[in-house]
């Protein structure tokens, strides 16, 4: 029995508010999947409050307990045909036999079911996101011409293994090995150190300390354990996006050291600022700046730092030969698959709804319940990408384009990632709608105006969209969540200007400034180290061969090839 | 110039960083968008140009 059993123990008033609201607590979850709207919380505080005049209750003892019916072994062992015999009293574990049932052991179990089911909801959901690897593998390969098409299969089947080792062995703790505890995971307390500076007067987090190979400082924990699985997925997927942007030209090997560069350090470092109770989630309980800088999911997190990640391999490796012509016009270098490009972004918005609405880290508690919101504002900003996109192209260009549309698709997603938890379903299609645009005149941007090659517009629609996404939190938030009744340590709702909240706006802005300044310049630095001592850029003879045999020993279609003559 | 490029672009965030100390919200939110800009100067302005200078298509392996 643990202490907060022990407080209910006496038979007080106290013990009859809670049989109430124990009663109230399990009425509220068989509700929870009905159809029927439940009681509103007014209506169930007023109906648990004893009038004079009502009859007293009758609190819930251990006694009680003794006599609840549960199904003879001889009436199971005939089998339970329609499930009225399948979980009851007797499936409660009981703490001590000789007392059998008691009411701690009911206040336990539903203790740990709330956090079950928060934690099957975070693996879950975890595991769609690990789905979108094969989205992003698609996409790319799908965009890359034949002769490279095994290389960059192989770039986003190895960055999932060699990130994942570097974010186990240092990259976890460095983001989240000061978070302190995770309510909804029930744990997590073994993650309680971050190394704070001093600047400004207030308390700078930097990195956290606990965590490593997740064995350092207590950290083999259940709620551990469930908060890296989701957290790796996540840094994986932010790990995947520089190899579109560099494909068809990136030495594999220097490849493999930037990679655990950024899940090692890069990554988890702003991840660390923005989800692991570093200075930018700070900025509101320190400087009074909103509720501090509020990324959801990771526009931020996840997209900008990976887009930005992008842009600087990209600038570093210079275009692919034949990209761009001797006076620095681009040249069209046509995909090999449209279908596997376009299976892909299916699959990866597929893998969204894992990545926002599991952003909760649960769905019991705390505002929890709002992931029905989160996941319909996922889908209508991807839907509305995706339109404007589409109608943007075939307006100026005469063609509904494919690449661009699912371009859009993905703009829409990736946008809406930061805001989705806080805005309401007309602001996630304007955000969306702002992204499908935003997007395709990015591209245009980056390749005719910065002759910079971007294969598939990672740059784009992670960079330039996540940022549109961090700053929309700052305008669109409406002020109507309600996560445990603060954000950030910061009392109230995360609200945006157009709601009455200029101060979030410009949190929102110093997080872009931070992407920009330090995400960018690490990443640039780490891209420039790997060139000086081994090279960043595949020779040219095997770029005009295809990486596939001089990099991986064999081709993606060999009797293609062959048919071909490429 | 890639030095130049790289130092601009961090001198972005230092700027925008130091609004902390500001006690105005509409001060900050300039100083802010001010080192957005030196930022994005550096890293699109300086540090591409001198990536470019030296592109594979102004070098003759442009074209194959």
């Amino acid at each position: 029995m643990n202490a907060g059993v022990v407080r209910l123990g006496p038979l007080t008033p106290g013990l009859l508010r809670f049989g109430l609201l124990l009663g109230g607590l399990l009425c509220a979850s068989s509700c929870c999947f009905a159809q029927a709207p439940a009681v509103p919380p007014a209506a169930a505080s007023s109906a648990a409050t004893v009038t004079p005049s009502a009859p007293a209750s009758k609190p819930i003892t251990d006694a009680d307990l003794a006599n609840v019916p549960v199904p003879s072994a001889d009436a199971k062992a005939k089998g339970d045909r329609d499930g009225s015999l399948t979980g009851n009293a007797g499936d409660v574990t009981v703490s001590d036999a000789k007392k059998g049932l008691t009411v701690g052991d009911l206040v336990n179990q539903v203790g740990q079911n709330k956090i079950a089911l928060n934690i099957v909801w975070t693996l879950i959901t975890g595991y769609l996101v690990m789905f979108m690897q094969l989205g992003f593998a698609l996409l790319e390969t799908g965009l890359a011409r034949a002769k490279n098409a095994n290389h960059t299969m192989m770039m986003n089947l190895v960055v999932y293994g060699v990130g994942m080792f570097a974010y186990w062995l240092c990259g976890f703790a460095i983001q989240m090995g000061g978070v302190g505890a995770v309510a909804n995971l029930g744990g997590t307390a073994p993650l309680s150190a971050e190394f704070v500076v001093n600047l400004f007067g207030k308390p700078f987090g930097l990195f956290g300390q606990h965590g490593f190979f997740l064995m350092h400082k207590g950290t083999y924990d259940v709620g551990v354990m469930v908060l890296f699985l989701f957290q790796m997925v996540f840094m994986d997927t932010g790990a995947t996006i520089p190899t579109g942007a560099a494909m068809e030209r990136w030495k594999f090997s220097s490849f493999v050291v930037t990679s655990f560069l950024f899940a090692a350090f890069t990554y988890p470092l702003f991840a660390n600022w923005a989800w692991g109770g570093g200075w930018l989630a700070n900025l509101g309980a320190n400087f009074g700046m909103g509720k501090g800088y509020v990324d959801f999911a990771g526009s931020g997190v996840v997209h900008a730092v990976g887009g930005l990640s992008a842009l600087a391999i990209a600038m570093i490796l210079g275009p692919r030969i034949g990209k761009f012509t001797r006076d620095g016009r681009p040249q069209a270098i046509l995909a090999h698959d449209m279908v596997i490009v376009i299976t892909g972004c299916l699959i990866l918005a597929f893998g969204w709804f894992g990545f926002n609405p599991g952003s909760t880290l649960g769905a019991s508690g705390s505002g929890n319940l709002r992931i029905g919101s989160i996941a319909v504002n996922t889908m209508l900003a991807s839907a509305a990408g995706l339109l404007a996109a589409m109608i943007y192209m075939w307006l100026v260009y005469g063609k509904p384009d494919v690449s661009m549309t699912g371009n859009g698709f993905l703009a829409g997603l990736v946008a809406i990632t930061a805001p989705c938890a806080f805005v309401n379903p007309i602001s996630a299609v304007v955000i969306g709608m702002i992204a499908g645009v935003l997007v395709c005149l990015s591209v245009a941007f980056v390749e005719r105006n910065l002759q910079i090659d971007d294969p598939v517009g990672a740059i784009s629609v992670h960079g330039a969209c996540g940022i549109w996404g961090v700053i929309s939190v700052g305008l669109f938030a409406d002020g109507t969540s309600n996560y445990a009744g603060a954000w950030n340590g910061v009392n109230g709702s995360v609200t945006g200007l157009f709601y009455g909240d200029a101060t979030q706006l410009v949190a929102q802005l110093l997080g872009v400034a931070t992407l920009l300044g330090v995400v960018f310049v690490l990443s640039f630095l780490f891209g420039t180290l790997v060139d000086a001592i081994m090279g960043q850029r595949a020779p040219a003879r095997s770029e005009l061969e295809g990486l596939d045999l001089p990099e991986m020993g064999s081709l993606a279609y060999p009797e293609f090839e062959l048919k071909s003559g490429n | 110039m890639k030095i130049v490029g790289i130092l601009v672009a961090f001198l972005g965030f230092v700027i925008s960083l130091a609004s902390v100390a500001l006690g105005s919200n509409g001060a900050r939110l300039g100083v802010i968008v001010l080192g957005i800009v030196v930022s994005l100067f550096g890293i699109l302005g300086i540090l591409n140009a001198a990536h470019l200078k030296y592109a594979i298509w102004k070098t003759g392996a442009g074209t194959e």
